[in-house]
């Protein structure tokens, strides 16, 4: 056992909720896409491989539409500027509505001329699509060095600290103090340096403000590693909680349009019978715009959370791997069920996440394969999904 | 007694052609050269053998770089440790290489063809291609098997691998096709058209699913076991999802079910790319490079040219022949528009003053190769036709007029 989970004597036990947590963060930004990945299999039985590539695209139109709103490496050179919510919407605006794009040019040229063709060719030009993405968003794309979102367009920079397990009395007030007035140094630094621009500031306020940081720090560290010792506690970052919250959100405003309006009676109709639906007269084409429409834009609300509140760079390559999980999230639920995917998109966040703590994080990419093939071995179609013979 | 000197006849042929004209090839070409002659027969093997668990079978299976790579590392292992105690001879080392890799390929071939006995369709492509990065993943993670820096198999005194390499691929090819005309073989087929149909027919499903998975990966398994020792040094990256991809469009463009197709197209595949490497600008002598006037022209070019023959192909009915001038037309009229368009393109001063190479383009073109071929022929390059001296024949035969379409 020992040889199997080298970390687990060292495992701290009382990580585990903070694992648990970091878990849904990561498992609804899979959830976001593996609902996209769901909902075309739903309607066309088809795996839409260039997902992820979409997914790609809404991080780079995140980060385009951040530099033209002033943090662009260049623009930063001036100093910081503080962010607010506005620009975060923006963001999140641009970034669901070119996805949404995206999606049904695709769909228009790579899939609906493939419609009445044998599935697997429409795969074939799914993944001519991807990989067309990848490489060719190369040429024109910055790639090198790879672009972050820059941290100062987030506009919420603290966090949620909720305890576990709380320290002794004396010392968790001290500490308490002492990590206020840390990081009320902290914000008071950051406003000085936003005067960078404009110039009310010169350098010797900005060293007297950076001494009073290291002051702080220097009181607070000491408390924190103690505290460290003694009890546990939960951090929660704000951009990750507005992360959560809006992945929520879309996907209750995705499960009203699907169950409660018009269009998603006709999208349930299509799901359940391609040919028929069509018969009754549902507007099968339009049905499969509006389903690449709605599920391009969860990816594109995905990349840009995903790009801007976990900081990370950006390549051609950025949605390869999350897709790639996603579309595991998404067959883990069943493939084709909407609950399903939110479903698998959280367990496999979490399970990544688990994987991880115990030490085996060379791991974490192969954990979702193998929860897949347990799971489908015992429920064929899925944890939420019914399974039945079908012809290739 | 006939049948059986013609069998003789033809491995004997095979055989003498393989060493034959690999022989040849290694006077004619450049060392380059000479290891894609190689690596194409690889991918041959690779594809024929994955048609016949996606084509003949209809087994969805996207993890084929899986067996691959099993068979790889297994003959890596064994040649590193034990190539120099060995007393076999480089030659027959390389047949046992062959054996190994396909011996413990065919044991994960059994293992993954388990779950096709409850998982159909998408839900076992899924699977096939998790067991491809589980695989991966494993072998990234063991000291012993080189992590993801890689292995070292390098044969010291080496062997010609080519015309082992093209044994392979005939062999895989012959099982394949006697498979297809044999009565063997009709059970395959009758799984693939009809699962239910054919279990209520008498055939063991079960039986033919986990035989097409064992065979395939076995090819599978004994490209590995001879690619590791010609190639000298494998790493876990060699054989990412993209390589299942690739041979999975080998399968797919050649044409489902066709074995033509699949050496065919997995010829082209191997081969476009590696030529575009390969290309030199004339004046120069550099690597080619292309402005993005030049690019942007022949993308909307191809477009053009898509959607023509698109058109054509909707309204003209009738035979081929019928579609051939049209669709000349369509190709001329957008080669025209492509070069107005470049150009008029190159006074646009960003488009003109970016240059790409072919390093990098020739991805991009592979994708768009690919996008092309399946708009303009979904049905794969061959569909589900074979080569045979008789369709030769016909060719060159004129229609009789007036016959039925």
């Amino acid at each position: 056992m020992q040889a199997v989970l080298p970390g687990l004597a060292a495992v701290d036990f009382w990580s585990l909720p903070q694992q648990v947590v970091n878990g849904v963060l990561l498992g609804a930004i899979y959830a976001l896409i593996a609902l996209g990945y769901t909902m075309v299999y739903g309607i066309l039985r088809l795996i839409n491989f260039a997902h992820g590539e979409v997914f790609m695209l809404g991080a780079y139109v995140a980060l385009f539409v951040s530099w033209k709103l002033g943090y662009s490496p260049e623009a930063m050179m001036a100093g910081p500027m503080p962010s607010n919510i506005l620009n975060l919407v923006l963001m999140l605006v641009a970034s669901m509505v070119v996805c949404a794009v995206v999606g049904v040019v695709i769909e228009f040229f790579a899939y609906r001329p493939m419609r009445n063709q044998p599935r697997i060719a429409s795969l074939i030009t799914a993944i001519g699509v991807s990989l067309l993405l990848q490489y060719g968003g190369a040429l024109f794309l910055p790639v090198s060095p790879p672009p972050a979102i820059r941290e100062e367009v987030n506009p919420f920079p603290g966090a949620f600290k909720v305890w576990i397990r709380q320290p002794q009395e004396p010392l968790k007030s001290q500490f308490l103090l002492a990590e206020r007035e840390f990081e009320a140094s902290q914000q008071a630094l950051r406003e000085e340096q936003y005067k960078l621009r404009t110039g009310e500031t010169d350098p010797t306020k900005l060293l007297a403000k950076q001494a009073e940081v290291d002051a702080a720090l220097a009181r607070f560290s000491p408390l924190d590693q103690q505290v460290q010792k003694a009890s546990t506690r939960v951090i929660l970052p704000h951009g990750l909680v507005i992360m959560l919250c809006t992945s929520l959100l879309l996907m209750l405003l995705l499960r009203w349009l699907v169950m409660k309006t018009k269009i998603g009676r006709a999208m349930r109709a299509v799901s359940h019978d391609f040919d028929s639906a069509a018969l009754m007269g549902v507007n099968v084409k339009t049905v499969v715009v509006v389903t690449f429409l709605i599920g391009s834009a969860l990816a594109g609300a995905g990349a840009m959370m995903y790009a801007t509140f976990q900081n990370l760079t950006i390549s051609t390559f950025f949605g390869v791997q999350p897709g790639l999980k996603a579309f595991v999230a998404a067959v883990l639920g069943g493939i084709g069920n909407v609950p399903g995917a939110v479903l698998g998109g959280l367990l496999m966040g979490v399970a990544e996440q688990l994987v991880s703590w115990v030490g085996l994080t060379a791991y974490r990419d192969a954990v979702a394969f193998v929860i897949l093939i347990v799971v489908l071995l015992v429920r064929p179609g899925g944890l939420l999904g019914s399974s039945k013979v079908e012809k290739v | 007694m006939k049948f059986w000197l013609v069998r003789l006849a033809s491995i004997a042929v095979a055989v003498g052609l393989c060493f034959f004209v690999t022989g040849w090839a290694k006077g004619v070409l450049t060392d380059y050269g000479y290891t894609l002659v190689v690596l194409s027969g690889l991918y041959v093997t690779l594809a024929v053998s994955l048609n016949l668990i996606n084509g003949i079978t209809g087994q969805f299976s996207i993890g084929h770089a899986g067996f691959y790579m099993v068979g790889a590392y297994t003959s890596a292992i064994l040649t590193q440790r034990l190539y120099a105690q060995q007393s076999l001879g480089p030659e027959m080392w390389t047949v046992a290489m062959a054996l190994a890799g396909a011996v413990t390929a065919a044991i994960a071939g059994f293992v993954v063809g388990l779950p096709s006995l409850r998982l159909r369709g998408d839900y076992l492509a899924i699977v096939t291609l998790g067991f491809g990065e589980i695989i991966r993943i494993i072998v990234q993670n063991q000291e012993a098997l080189g992590g993801s820096y890689g292995i070292e198999a390098k044969m010291t005194p080496s062997v010609d691998s080519a015309p082992w390499v093209w044994m392979l691929a005939v062999l895989c090819i012959a099982v394949c096709r006697n498979l297809l005309k044999s009565a063997h073989g009709l059970p395959f087929l009758a799984v693939r058209e009809d699962e239910v149909a054919s279990a209520a027919m008498g055939v063991d499903v079960t039986k033919v699913k986990v035989t097409a998975f064992v065979v395939g990966s076995m090819f599978a398994g004994a490209a590995g076991g001879l690619f590791a020792p010609f190639i000298s040094f494998i790493t876990p990256d060699t054989f990412r999802m993209d390589q299942s991809f690739i041979i999975l469009t080998m399968v797919v463009l050649g044409g489902t079910g066709s074995i033509t197709g699949s050496v065919v197209a997995a010829v082209a595949l191997f081969g476009i790319p590696e030529y575009l490497r390969l290309l030199k600008d004339p004046s120069t002598g550099q690597a080619l490079t292309l402005s993005g006037a030049t690019v942007a022209a022949v993308f909307l070019a191809v477009g053009l040219m898509v959607w023509g023959m698109r058109t054509v192909g909707a309204n003209v009915h009738g035979s081929s022949s019928r579609r051939l001038l049209p669709n000349l037309g369509v190709l001329g009229g957008a080669g025209i528009v492509g070069w107005l368009l470049s150009l008029a393109l190159s006074n646009v001063p960003q488009l003109a003053a970016s240059r790409y190479d072919m390093n990098l383009l020739r991805m991009v073109i592979f994708a768009m190769a690919l996008i092309v071929l399946m708009l303009l022929r979904p049905q794969g390059i061959f569909a589900h036709h074979e080569f045979s001296w008789a369709g030769v024949g016909r060719l060159f035969k004129r229609q009789p007029q007036g016959a039925p379409a």
